[in-house]
């Protein structure tokens, strides 16, 4: 018997600590998904000092983003809104899941958006 | 008392203030957070004696020292690239011709840029890293200190 991953483990999760969110692809519309925050401390080596700062980065079900029309060559350059705060996917890495890439999750990696 | 190196510690912490658009100037601070950025950070530097060192002469004898400070421009920016050869023209023109480093390492002594190296990474912008290297050839009298 297969196990649907998203309904068991990614789907309970995103609905305790997901945020809800607003992806635009580059040339695309708005597109409403849910993301997990996962912005963290990100220190920087300087030589002998280091430089603390924030890599904010959000966490979303490739599923999701599928089915909303996202496909893998729509996040480069994305924006992402969620939490107040309005970024730009610089890069991204796919989580996998035990069911494939595609059924498993995204990490975005972002930066600041430039000033409107 | 008179002490060349600190002297010159000292003044390269003043001339890292005037680089243009430096928003701090910190020394021997090994922790920084983002919003000090663009941030000039000096580092005492290892130090080297280089001429006088040798035979039996009396232990107060004046030396020839080499120091190495290191110097840190560290920034976020969506043209880090350009930014920090900025900060490194700037930052060396400086230097190499404060006259009050000049006169501090005498004239047996010298100013000279050692070279740079740089370092990458993404905090919620690019962020780079400039380490700036001169070698303060001074005077060290011991008896002096």
């Amino acid at each position: 018997m297969s196990l649907d991953y998203g309904a068991l483990l990614f789907d309970p999760v995103y609905a305790e600590i997901g945020v809800p969110a607003t992806l635009t692809a580059t040339g695309g519309a708005d597109v409403a998904i849910t993301v997990i925050d996962d912005t963290r401390p990100k220190p920087l080596p300087a030589g002998s000092a280091e430089v603390r700062g924030m890599g904010p980065g959000a966490f979303a079900r490739v599923p999701e983003l599928t089915s909303n029309g996202i496909t893998r060559d729509g996040y480069m350059d994305a924006a992402l809104a969620f939490n107040g705060r309005t970024w730009i996917v610089r890069s991204y890495e796919l989580l996998g899941s035990p069911a494939g890439e595609d059924m498993g999750e995204v990490r975005f990696l972002l930066k600041e958006a430039a000033p409107p | 008392m008179k002490d060349v190196r600190e002297d010159i510690l000292a003044r390269l912490v003043a001339v890292a203030g005037t680089v243009p658009n430096i928003r701090t100037v910190l020394r021997n601070h090994t922790d920084v957070i983002d919003e000090q950025m663009p941030a000039a950070l000096v580092l005492d530097g290892d130090e080297d004696v280089v001429a006088g060192n040798d035979g039996s002469r009396p232990s107060g004898r004046p030396l020839l020292a080499n120091m190495t400070p290191e110097i840190q421009i560290v920034e976020q920016s969506d043209a880090i690239g350009s930014d920090l050869t900025t900060f490194r023209r700037e930052l060396m023109k400086r230097v190499l011709s404060d006259a009050t480093l000049n006169g501090l390492t005498g004239s047996n002594g010298s100013i000279s840029y050692a070279g740079c190296e740089t370092s990458f990474g993404w905090q919620q912008k690019q962020y780079g890293r400039l380490q700036l290297r001169f070698t303060f050839k001074y005077p060290l009298q011991p008896n002096d200190l």
